[in-house]
């Protein structure tokens, strides 16, 4: 394969992997913290025995977020050296910043995890407070260089030398805060869903246990309260994304030519080579109303830039569409699960509902990893939008392919023994529950 | 001397310290995981797999600190590096990934008793991999051998492997493997504890001729590090290197267990902070400044700013971890993965 290609594919694989280990390690924060507060609150045990439980294969997946973590650091310099040379002063401050997130987080995790026997409950409370906001500013503040790459901010350019230099206001840059919201939400929505479908499977093959009826409660609460979130952030993103990123908008929406009261596009396969997309579903003037709040808005389509600036539809709208439709399956199973519970007051046990929980589990993950391939491939061609293509930015190094063929090996051999070892036949009793408790990360 | 660019060199060098010292003993733990024989091997190695578990990723934060700290701070010395050194930083990340995989795995099959040893073997031998290339990579940067044209780093694929950076690998396993058995002797008593000594004073050893060897090596491979190292800048803290390991030795001899500790950590210290003043001031000698390499001064003053912040923040957070830890370590203490 030749480099560039490599690169590319590395840097993807990379980031989608440690993705799902970051999720889970902003999304189970804010579990903890919430079960130790009802615990507290009610002084039921059982709350702060589900937190408990949930540790313990947590501990083994955020050891791997940390080690795919580091991968990713070393890679923006092996992989990407002339891009860091140029853009290091603007966004290594919310690499460092992040750093102190990681600290916060390793320390206080460790007072959680081995403090139960030197702290009262309170502090073990007190305790995922730091933790859970910690998870969540690692988040938003490398979210905030990869909202910088989309918009670059804060320098000016002369003669190819950085100039006028304001790391902070690189740091706020415009696309940061859709961004941060979206894709920080994202993981509790994302947590929430795949520990959901954990216990919906095990209440499903007959084991009911007030633990798990409460678990299931639980983490599909903060599933269901973050998905209207995730409607309302997703549109403001789109909004905020046809003004800033006028390409990625047209690449999303898979519209080829510049169109006042343009359709909203769903689904269909976009043809570049004719200008059209195959069997998609047209909605007259809903793109203009929903970019612009106006039905008859004039939107810029792929046609309006010039040739070699634009993304390839192609790669953009089909995980567009794939990141809303997983939003509405998720939708549809929360909502009819809320409804019966409602109508009951009791947690329905019934096989459908519980089964479309189970179906509509891996789409929280799903619709992340499709955001971000909207993020990352929308911005094609460049690494810092009009200012550095990703041609530009990489290595002189040859032989990437052989360094894609290593990391993908690796990570092939972890993902193995992570899904031996956590889908292994519990040897004691109520293991079964913790074990399956990581299904989701094969998902 | 205050500048901005020094300063956070400093940074660099600090982190680079704190992760030998603290990572550094994590994957010494690995390496005599392997080595370990005699009839108390399995008890050797449990202690060390027990002091690691629970620390190696705080630890490990420190070469994220550096790394970071690089490209923000130094981002032409970064991109220069990180280019050069392709494949030594990619052979110590395989390490790094399957050590701390491992590690994880280990602790979470230890209930069914299952793939222990096949992961424990990869932990060990990852643990020998990554200080070794990382050993490498940080020498490489004193031979002077790294093109530049135009300004900008022309690799060259293998210059980082001659007698120089060979016995640098050599002295960055050395260094872990001398590190974790003293740090173990403050955790175990009896025949255990005098094992551990044995290994430190023998790894002591090692360390202390591979260190002299590297300096006529130097002479001939890395000329300009060693005429460096051996002036006014470098002496001293080779005289007290050289000092502060001598008091280990005596120390370990002494069962003077807690104090060989501190001036084994000493002496490592020391050994890194001789290296980083020989290469004062540049990041690649001779060839690479750090007022060359570094970032405008904007980003530099918003780095410490950072710094001071996240010190205001973190401090407070460690003392109270190590304020609810504190005495002896606690056996009733519930183990991650044994509740
Ligand atoms: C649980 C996951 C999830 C769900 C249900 C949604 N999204 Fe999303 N979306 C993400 C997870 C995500 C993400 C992975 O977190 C991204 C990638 C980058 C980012 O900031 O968030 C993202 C990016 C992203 C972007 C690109 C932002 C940019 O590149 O600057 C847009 C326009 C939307 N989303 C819009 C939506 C809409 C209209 C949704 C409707 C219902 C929606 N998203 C649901
Ligand atoms: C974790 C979620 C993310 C995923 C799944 C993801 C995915 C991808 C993919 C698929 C590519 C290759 C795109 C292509 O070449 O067509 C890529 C490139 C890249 N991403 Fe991301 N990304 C994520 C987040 C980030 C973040 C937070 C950063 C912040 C620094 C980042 C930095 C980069 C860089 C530097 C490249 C290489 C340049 C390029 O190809 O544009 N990514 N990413
Ligand atoms: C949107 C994308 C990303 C998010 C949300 C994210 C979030 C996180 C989180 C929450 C952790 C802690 C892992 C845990 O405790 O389980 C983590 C670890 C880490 N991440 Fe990411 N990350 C993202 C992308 C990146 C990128 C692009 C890089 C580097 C270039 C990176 C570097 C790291 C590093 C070095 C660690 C390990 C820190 C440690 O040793 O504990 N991450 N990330």
């Amino acid at each position: 394969m030749d480099n560039i290609l490599s690169a590319r594919a590395l840097m993807g694989i990379s980031l989608g992997f440690h993705i799902i280990y970051a999720t889970i390690g902003i999304g189970l924060p804010l579990m903890l913290m919430i079960a130790e507060g009802l615990s507290l609150r009610t002084g039921d045990e059982l709350y702060h025995q589900l937190a408990r439980r949930w540790m313990r294969p947590a501990g083994v997946l955020f050891a791997i977020g940390a080690v795919s973590g580091t991968v990713l650091s070393f890679e923006l310099g092996l992989l990407w050296p002339r891009f860091m040379a140029f853009s290091g002063p603007l966004i290594g401050l919310p690499f460092s910043m992040e750093g102190f997130a990681f600290f916060t987080e390793a320390i206080f995790l460790a007072l959680y995890i081995y403090g139960e026997h030197r702290l009262s409950r309170r502090m073990l409370f007190l305790c995922t407070i730091p933790l859970a906001i910690a998870a969540a500013a690692s988040a938003v503040l490398v979210i905030s260089s990869n909202a910088w790459m989309n918009t670059p901010t804060g320098f000016r350019l002369v003669n190819g030398a950085l100039v006028d230099v304001h790391p902070f206001r690189a740091l706020a840059n415009p696309a940061w805060a859709h961004e941060a919201v979206h894709g920080t939400l994202a993981a509790y929505a994302a947590t929430g869903f795949a520990m959901a479908g954990v216990y919906a499977a095990a209440l499903l093959r007959g084991h009911c246990s007030d633990y798990k009826k409460r678990a299931l409660t639980l983490a599909l609460a903060v599933a269901s309260m973050s998905l209207p979130l995730m409607l309302i952030s997703g549109d403001w993103a789109a909004m905020t994304v046809a003004v800033q990123q006028k390409p990625k908008l047209a690449a999303m929406e898979a519209l080829f030519t510049t169109t006042s009261g343009a359709p909203l596009i769903i689904g269909g396969w976009p043809d570049p080579a004719s200008g059209k997309v195959l069997y998609g579903i047209r909605i007259p003037k809903l793109l203009s109303f929903l970019a612009y709040r106006n039905p008859d808005a004039l939107v810029e389509g792929l046609d309006a830039f010039p040739h070699g600036t634009i993304p390839d539809p192609r790669l953009v709208h089909p995980f567009f569409d794939l990141m809303v439709a997983s939003f509405f399956i998720m939708l549809v199973a929360a909502v009819w699960f809320w409804w019966l519970r409602w109508r009951r007051r009791e947690v329905p046990l019934d096989k459908w509902p519980l089964r479309a929980l189970l179906f509509a589990s891996p789409f929280g993950l799903i619709a992340l990893e499709s955001g971000w391939l909207v993020t990352e491939f929308g911005r094609q061609p460049w690494i810092a939008h009009g200012h550095m293509r990703v041609a530009e930015g990489m290595t002189q190094q040859t032989g990437i392919d052989l360094i894609l063929f290593t990391f993908v090996s690796v990570y092939l051999a972890l993902t193995t023994v992570l899904l031996k070892l956590l889908l292994q036949p519990a040897s004691i009793g109520d293991r079964a529950e913790t074990i399956q408790g990581d299904r989701h990360v094969d998902s | 001397m205050w500048t901005l660019e020094n300063l956070a060199a400093g940074a660099v060098c600090l982190g680079l310290v704190m992760y030998t010292v603290f990572g550094g003993a994590d994957f010494g733990g690995g390496i005599w995981t392997a080595l370990a024989s005699g009839p108390r091997a399995p008890e050797e190695r449990e202690g060390l797999f027990n002091a690691i578990g629970p620390v190696w990723e705080t630890n490990h934060i420190w070469l994220i600190f550096v790394v970071v700290t690089l490209f923000t701070a130094f981002p032409r010395g970064f991109a220069a590096l990180f280019t050069a050194l392709l494949v030594p930083l990619v052979i110590a990340l395989i390490g790094i990934n399957f050590r701390g995989a491992a590690f994880a795995f280990r602790h979470f099959g230890r209930q069914t008793g299952k793939h222990i040893p096949f992961m424990a073997s990869i932990f060990a031998v990852a643990s020998m991999l990554t200080p070794f290339a990382l050993g490498m990579a940080v020498t490489a940067t004193a031979t002077g051998k790294i093109d530049f044209v135009n300004g900008w780093v022309q690799a060259e694929a293998w210059f980082w492997i001659g007698p120089f950076t060979l016995v640098g690998g050599l002295v960055g396993l050395a260094i872990c493997a001398y590190l974790a058995p003293i740090y173990m002797t403050v955790r175990t008593e009896g025949e255990l504890q005098n094992d551990f000594r044995r290994q430190g004073i023998i790894a002591g050893l090692v360390l202390g001729i591979l260190t002299t060897v590297e300096i006529p090596v130097a002479m001939v491979d890395a000329p300009l590090f060693a005429s460096r190292l051996l002036a006014s800048k470098g002496a001293p803290f080779v005289a007290m290197a050289v000092l502060s390991g001598a008091t280990a030795m005596v120390l370990l001899w002494r069962c003077r267990f807690l104090w060989a500790q501190i001036a084994a950590a000493a002496t490592v210290t020391l050994t890194i902070t001789g290296f980083a003043s020989a290469m004062y001031p540049d990041l690649l000698i001779g060839q690479l400044s750090l007022a060359a390499a570094a970032a405008p001064a904007a980003t530099l003053s918003a780095f410490f700013s950072v710094l001071v912040i996240g010190i205001i923040i973190l401090v407070p957070s460690l003392l109270f971890l190590y304020w609810t830890f504190r005495g002896e370590p606690n056996p009733e203490l519930p183990r991650l993965w044994r509740d």
